[in-house]
């Protein structure tokens, strides 16, 4: 059982390196999406900093603690797609049944799916999540708290993914669901949870948790409570196991790609 | 002049089973506009209160019309359109046609952006009632003239995207470009008004683009005033015409290119 | 949607099995099944010992596939990179594989390209490569659709003769599957039909191709005009006064019976031949969809 989780990483990994080894072919494009990405999540700063110019402190939050927040939602956003790249077109992969090879092989599918590729532009995601760890606090226990939290955050993104697109082994149209489902979680994950008032609260700690991926861990970084790093913990782990679960129930329903011509 | 329109009519027509899409997309726009009356219900914490001369009703109007002109453009989709002709040699093939490429492209997108336009206006300003629970007071002629200047806003928009895409002649990658261009328009037209940013800025905002694809049209249906009507519309005349220059100039030279290396 | 439905044959170790059948007949979704890929919705599978809906990962050691168009090379590495990357997959260790690989590059003749990026090889010895990362970790059974689709003439023949090498070397059953009669024809022992989701005909590829039909064709460039017309077990599939071809049902006629209807003082040139294989199989085919 270990040895076989051990090679699954291993495989994980390897399979990682290659994907990167291939983006970097071309080492100009490479750099630029890295670039670019930082600017573009830098370049939000100009909204946060007009809003502040209106009004000291937004929804319980000071400057530095909305670009923490924005350095948090970079970087699950990044670590999300670099190491996870297609848990978020798996609908495409699911529904054009190019799940085939994968099959095939002695692995996990799922997981070989879905790090089966990377995303260049990710890089730059994570290391604007760093630059804005290092701004809000400079303290090892910080940016190990950072770490931490954009790896649980980030495979809570993925997860959500992957349950959303597996409903594609369902109906096809599942990738729209999917689509918007992420992209909500980001919508979300971007401004002080305090300007939001009611029932959404609750939604941020159910059906979309950006809480348990951003809001609580921004939290923690600004005052720590080990009992909401361990709710956090456990709550990323409920979102992993229902990933898997929902992927290999559907997964029975996998009709590969011959198939799928003739039922349309 | 009728050949445009047919292109322009089939293109509706082929997007009309799109409409599903674009409704999910919607929910983005929906959220969008959910996060944004939240955040300025929460700084304008007195109702009667002006920011920078804007009520709060009037700055979330003023969002909820400048991302209904981003997402009738989707812009990323017609320079990815253009780029991907110029770098797999449809251009070339284009040349033979009897017709101007630059006006078979944005015709041919305007087919697209006319069905989400629609849309977008009317769940735009049902979320508006919705959330604001009113409409800023308008006469059948001022609203005609915003949509007037929506429009153009619209092709102006057209124009410089295609322009961005046709850059893929002189360099590998245009994306950049486009991504510059869609940061600018995003961070500094939609989000608030010119006037909210800092006095040294304001003049550059004024004569760049974004007065004309966004600024001006979404101003002019929170605050309706004949005089910047005016300058509205001179702006975006002007706009017009250095946007078509600048498609047909670097489509020519691009295409001259194209005939020295053979295609 | 019922793809097929009881299906069940037996294939001995080290044979070359041809699956076929035409389009939609069912073999994809047989394949599919046999190789864990789809799960079917009733009845039950059972490959080299294993159930692939309940041991899929036990079986996928034990089995290779080659699914034609389909790629599962990585087109920026080298051959020998992605050999050793299949080698991780099946977690073998590094000695072994370069071990593997090497005889495998001697065997496939990779020698001149092995440490060439996949993007830069061409068609033919992709495949090649294809095949090669397949057999890495010395599967019992090796599923190929479609090896030599795409290729030209010289290409096939090279492929056909690697996998006859292969076969005879590590007596790895090989389950193929191709619309090209050459390749079944060249390589296979034995065809099974399948139409409609069943098997319509299981047999050995020397009785399908002398037996099944029991006719022969006689093609005769004469001297003089004969006339001729259909009689019970003779037909004229081609009269043009001087050329003849002649269909013999061995059944009814022997072919002698036939050569004395033309007169053998006439023949300046003729031709006796079975009926070409890819005739048998489509009228195998045929059978299968009025039935």
């Amino acid at each position: 059982m270990l040895t076989a989780v051990r090679n699954q990483i291993r495989i994980s990994l390897l399979t990682t390196k290659y994907a990167l080894v291939r983006e970097m072919l071309n080492k100009a494009t490479f750099f630029m999406n890295i670039v670019f990405m930082i600017l573009n999540d830098a370049s939000f700063i100009i909204q946060w900093v007009i809003l502040y110019s209106i009004q000291d402190g937004i929804g319980g939050y000071n400057l530095k603690q909305v670009l923490l927040l924005w350095g948090l939602a970079a970087g699950t956003f990044g670590f999300s797609r670099f190491f996870f790249y297609r848990a978020f077109n798996l609908s495409e992969i699911i529904n054009n049944g190019k799940l085939d090879s994968y099959l095939v092989q002695p692995k996990n599918v799922l997981l070989s799916v879905i790090t089966s590729d990377v995303s260049t532009s990710a890089l730059g995601d994570i290391f604007y999540a760093y630059i804005m760890a290092f701004i809000y606090k400079c303290s090892i226990t910080n940016i190990l708290l950072f770490t931490f939290f954009i790896i649980t955050g980030g495979l809570i993104l993925v997860s959500i993914s992957v349950i959303l697109s597996s409903l594609s082994f369902w109906f096809q149209k599942a990738d729209m669901i999917a689509e918007t489902g992420v992209s909500l979680m980001t919508s979300f994950a971007t401004y002080p949870d305090g300007i939001f008032k009611g029932a959404v609260k609750i939604l941020f700690y159910t059906l979309l948790p950006v809480g348990f991926v951003n809001y609580i861990p921004v939290g923690i970084l600004s005052e720590f409570r080990l009992e909401y790093l361990i709710l956090v913990f456990v709550v990323a782990l409920f979102f992993i196991v229902l990933a898997f679960v929902v992927f290999y129930r559907g997964l029975h329903r996998y009709s590969s790609s011959n198939l799928m011509i003739s039922k349309i | 002049m009728r050949k445009y329109l047919y292109i322009y009519k089939s293109e509706i027509m082929s997007n009309l089973q799109y409409v599903s899409n674009i409704l999910f997309g919607f929910i983005g726009y929906f959220i969008l506009l959910f996060v944004f009356f939240n955040l300025w219900k929460y700084l304008y914490s007195d109702p009667n209160e002006l920011i920078h001369g804007y009520s709060m009703e009037q700055t979330i109007w003023y969002v909820i019309v400048t991302e209904i002109l981003w997402g009738t453009v989707g812009g990323r989709k017609l320079c990815q359109k253009i780029s991907n002709d110029v770098k797999g040699g449809n251009i070339a093939y284009n040349m033979n046609k009897p017709y101007d490429y630059v006006g078979y492209s944005l015709f041919n997108h305007l087919g697209i952006a006319t069905i989400k336009g629609i849309i977008y206006i009317i769940l735009g300003f049902l979320l508006g009632i919705l959330f604001l629970r009113m409409v800023p007071s308008h006469t059948i002629i001022t609203i005609l003239l915003v949509l007037l200047s929506s429009i153009m806003a619209t092709i102006i928009s057209c124009f410089l995207i295609i322009t961005i895409g046709l850059f893929s002649f002189l360099i590998e990658d245009s994306n950049p470009l486009y991504w510059v261009y869609s940061k600018l328009i995003l961070i500094l037209g939609t989000l608030f008004p010119i006037e909210f940013f800092p006095k040294i800025v304001q003049p550059i905002l004024t004569y760049s683009p974004i007065y004309a694809v966004a600024y001006g049209p979404a101003k002019l249906f929170v605050n309706f005033s004949w005089d910047v009507c005016l300058q509205v519309f001179i702006t975006q005349m002007i706009y017009i015409t250095i946007g078509y220059i600048l498609c047909k100039f670097i489509y020519n030279r691009g295409v001259k290119k194209l005939n020295v290396n053979g295609g | 949607m019922k793809a097929v439905r009881n299906i069940d044959f037996s294939v001995e170790k080290g044979e070359m099995v041809a699956f076929i059948g035409p389009n939609g007949a069912g073999k994809s979704t047989t394949i599919k099944m046999m190789t864990g890929i789809l799960y079917p919705t009733k009845g039950s599978i059972n490959v080299l010992g294993f159930d692939p809906t309940k041991n899929r990962r036990k079986l996928a050691y034990e089995i290779g596939t080659v699914f034609g168009q389909k790629e599962q090379l990585w087109t920026h590495l080298t051959p020998y990179d992605n050999f050793k990357f299949f080698g991780a997959i099946y977690d073998i260790p590094d000695y072994a594989v370069e071990k593997k690989i090497e005889e495998l590059k001697e065997l496939f003749e990779l020698g001149d390209f092995i440490n060439i990026p996949v993007r830069n090889l061409s068609l033919g010895q992709r495949i090649r490569c294809e095949i090669v990362a397949s057999l890495i970790h010395e599967p019992k059974i090796l599923f190929l659709d479609e090896p030599t689709i795409g290729l030209d003439p010289v290409v096939k023949e090279n492929i056909r003769s690697l996998i006859k090498r292969m076969n005879k070397e590590y007596k790895t059953t090989v389950f193929l599957t191709s619309h090209d009669v050459g390749d079944i024809e060249k390589l296979c022992s034995r065809v099974i039909i399948i139409n409609n989701g069943q098997v319509v005909l299981d047999d050995s590829m020397e009785n399908l191709k002398y037996h099944y039909l029991n006719k022969k064709i006689v093609e005769a460039k004469m001297r003089e005009k004969v006339n001729l017309e259909d009689e019970d077990g003779i037909t004229i599939l081609k009269d043009k006064g001087y050329n003849l071809k002649i269909e013999v049902d061995t059944e009814k006629r022997t072919v002698a019976d036939a050569l004395k209807l033309l007169n053998p003082d006439n023949i300046i040139d003729i031709n006796i031949s079975n009926v070409p294989l890819e005739d048998i199989i489509s009228s195998i085919y045929r059978k299968g969809d009025k039935s």
